[in-house]
């Protein structure tokens, strides 16, 4: 099936997608309860949207289209407040974190529907290894050739939003030594990495999807895992590298943080995306997942090294002015903490050592994710 | 008759062996849990059918037992969350709607086939338990994950202590009754329920104290537990109180101290898994045919009343207490199983002299029937909730 023709959107309108743990309160451990938290939500207007995902232990919810990052900020607390009060029902915790720290994947058990029954069937284990969980930011488009210049000028910025969001430094009760280490499940499955060069939506419908397609590789966008993505359904570009925050706070921030970014880029001040970009995109990424703040960026073109912290600082300094314009400077301030106090891996790994157990790590995630709503006091500890 | 003592010395060890086998042989070609077989193999070679094994009360046996039954208990009470039962009430009521309930109408039940109300109190107080032996060993067999687990292993906690609660008051009345001795009545119930408490919070807190001063032992931390219910089962049976009682407190307080029992060692692995099979086979192994023929209708009675008062009750609260119809009559079905939890307690009421195994007869026609059939009608209620992920046979 082609790929569709490509919607027209209003510039810089956001969505935000979250998938989020659900982890059960006798014994913190990913607990199948998706079926269960889905009927139980299911008979009260939900504030937003919310569906299964691949495993029984994951859920996802999605918001609205929003302008700024006020009404983005208020629809995910008040889903966040729904989901909690849910939760608290069932005995469910929900909180985020990229990977679940000590969960094994051979006890997942795949949400039975058709598309998650395919991949399964298609993938073996990786499918039950992609119990990760992430956040994907959709930003407007105008037009697609709009697009596919957005999504090659943002190369150069994943591993920000790669560092600023790494919040899974665990996997199987062990310290990976990444501060996300879910993408390292990501970048398994043979569709991933990132779109190929093209900036005219034209060449890409037509030249290089036309020619997938033929070779009977996709079906559908969907079938690729790439780090940003088109969506030409939405009108929209699906930014899909970070970690689900533990704060939905936070997951806001990093949403207007790429709005206020997109916004710089579409000024075309900057020298043009080109191919050879590409040539430090995997190194840097790495880096990013490895060392969060304190990873190595290189420079394609100027072939300078500077940190991650460095680089965030220099950028989050350029886009002040388009923040202030879009009414997000609260989510700049509050990135400019991320990058003084450490992000949410270490938060996590803080949380690991002062607690003694994995189980304490997630006991505090969960706390976390609650923050505003009525505390709950869970086990002391 | 030297050789006779010491054949008998091989009776236990080679009851499990065959049980074993037998369950691992019987369990993949009939799909029925493990412990069901365990215990209709203990109840084959019982001392009242062939002979083979020696009477439960008079052996070591009933020591190893009741740390079998410990340990679960123990693991048990580390699963529970109470903060649960507080946000969400619905769980506790429903849970105390058939405790309630099974009382009265197996009580109404006892006095309509003719037994004195005596008995039939003691008979109520046992029926109202749900064993929490049988329900863990399913749950963690199929892996079950999900509202029927989670409010399943809630209310068999919650039934469990109900059952001991009131089993107890009733044996004081009962002991004053034919005793006549206030002391006999007293020590029978509220003290023992007292002091098992206090000393399953003891060690609650004193245990995961010590074993954070033992250092970082990862695994090895279940070991220190496990000797922890060795110790407190001794002392809870010197003390002439209630090891049951004593281990879920344990396990209760323990969790709040968040000394992590790693999944992997869940059931305590093999040292669990032994004791698990000698366990059942002398649940089945107390039960004698004659008796289980005696009161064999009413047996099957209290059963079908039983399951009423339960599926009712969780069904009445289920759509209230955030599931839907379905799942609430499937955590009724949950809750059959009994027998473990009966059978240790009415064991240990006999070492205490006061032996109701006659008086009580059609409970060990519910015991056997529950014996066997209730694992599997909590295999069927985790399997057609979908919440049964058991591991591929190899």
């Amino acid at each position: 099936m082609p790929v569709e023709a490509f919607k027209y959107s209003e510039s810089l309108t956001l969505g935000v997608e979250l998938e989020l743990q659900l982890v059960s309160l006798s014994d913190f451990d990913l607990v199948d309860a998706s079926p269960d938290m889905l009927e139980l939500l299911g008979r009260a207007p939900f504030p937003g949207n919310v569906v299964p995902e691949i495993t029984e232990s994951m859920i996802e919810i999605s918001t609205d289209v929003h302008t700024g990052h006020a009404g983005l900020l208020a629809q995910l607390q008040a889903i966040r407040d729904a989901l909690v009060r849910a939760g608290d029902r069932l005995n469910v915790g929900v909180c985020g974190g990229g990977t679940h720290p000590f969960q094994q994947w051979s006890e997942r058990r795949i949400f039975s529907k058709p598309r998650f029954n395919e991949v399964s069937a298609l993938y073996g284990y990786l499918a039950k290894q992609f119990t990760i969980f992430g956040q994907h930011v959709h930003v407007g488009c105008t037009s697609g050739d709009e697009a596919m210049f957005l999504l090659h000028s943002l190369n150069r910025y994943v591993p920000q939003f790669i560092a600023l969001s790494a919040s899974s430094p665990f996997v199987q009760r062990s310290d990976t030594l990444f501060n996300s280490a879910r993408l390292n499940s990501v970048f398994a499955f043979p569709l991933s990495g990132r779109a190929p060069f093209v900036l005219s939506w034209d060449e890409f419908a037509n030249g290089y999807f036309a020619h997938m397609e033929r070779t009977g590789i996709v079906n559908s966008m969907k079938d690729f895992y790439w780090d940003i993505r088109p969506k030409p359904e939405f009108g929209t570009i699906e930014l899909r590298v970070c970690d689900t925050p533990l704060t939905v706070e936070h997951a806001a921030a990093l949403a207007c943080y790429l709005q206020a970014l997109c916004r710089m880029l579409l000024e075309r001040s900057a020298p043009p995306p080109a191919e050879s970009d590409y040539l430090v995109y995997n190194y840097n990424r790495f880096q990013a997942c490895r060392f969060g703040l304190d990873g190595t960026l290189v420079d394609p073109k100027t072939y300078v090294q500077r940190s991650l912290r460095e680089d965030i600082l220099a950028t989050l300094r350029g886009v002040e002015h388009h923040s202030q314009a879009l009414g997000c400077s609260t989510a700049i301030d509050r990135l400019h903490g991320v990058v003084r106090e450490g992000s949410d891996a270490s938060y996590l790994r803080r949380q690991h050592a002062e607690s003694g157990s994995a189980e304490g790590m997630v006991g505090a995630a969960i706390q976390r994710f609650r923050q505003t709503t009525q505390p709950r006091a869970d086990q002391p500890r | 008759m030297d050789w006779l003592t010491r054949a008998a010395d091989l009776a236990w060890p080679m009851a499990i062996a065959a049980a074993w086998v037998l369950g691992e042989l019987a369990s993949r070609a009939t799909r029925l849990p493990r412990i069901s077989l365990y215990v209709l193999v203990g109840f084959l070679l019982s001392h009242a059918q062939v002979g083979l094994l020696p009477r439960p009360s008079e052996s070591a046996m009933l020591f190893v037992a009741d740390v079998a039954l410990g340990l679960i208990l123990f693991e048990f009470g580390y699963r529970i969350n109470l903060q649960w039962l507080r946000v969400n009430q619905w769980v506790g009521a429903s849970g105390l709607l058939a405790s309630v309930t099974t009382f009265f109408a197996v009580l109404w039940l006892a006095a309509a086939f003719g037994l004195d109300p005596l008995t039939g109190a003691l008979l109520a107080a046992l029926a109202m338990a749900t064993s929490p032996a049988e329900v863990l060993r399913v749950v963690n067999e199929q892996r079950g994950s999900g509202q029927v687990t989670e409010r399943a292993l809630h209310l068999a906690a919650l039934n469990c202590v109900l059952a001991v609660f009131v089993f107890n008051v009733v044996i004081g009345l009962w002991s004053f009754q034919t005793f006549g001795s206030v002391s006999q009545a007293v020590s029978s119930s509220l003290l023992v329920l007292a002091v098992s408490t206090a000393l399953g919070v003891v060690f609650g807190f004193s245990v995961p104290a010590l074993l954070r001063r033992l250092g970082p032992l990862g695994p090895r931390a279940t070991i220190g537990l496990a000797i922890a219910v060795l110790l407190i089962v001794a002392l809870a049976q010197a003390l002439q109180a209630s090891p049951v009682l004593a281990a879920l407190t344990f396990g209760l307080t323990a969790r709040h101290r968040r000394v992590a029992l790693d999944p992997a060692q869940r059931n305590f692995g093999a040292l669990g898994d032994l004791l698990t099979v000698l366990l059942f086979v002398f649940v089945g192994a107390t039960l004698a045919w004659s008796r289980v023929a005696q009161g064999l209708w009413l047996a099957l009675a209290l059963v079908g009343v039983r399951l009423l008062t339960q599926v009712g009750a969780t069904l009445l609260f289920a759509r209230v207490g955030g599931i839907s119809w379905r799942k609430g009559v499937l955590t009724g079905v949950a809750l059959s199983p009994m027998s473990a939890l009966v059978i240790v307690l009415l064991v240990h009421a006999r070492s205490r002299g006061i032996d109701l195994m006659d008086q009580l007869a059609p409970l060990a026609g519910a015991t056997l029937i529950l014996g066997v059939a209730g694992p599997l009608l909590t295999q069927l209620a985790l399997r057609w909730a979908r919440e049964a992920h058991p591991s591929p046979e190899p």
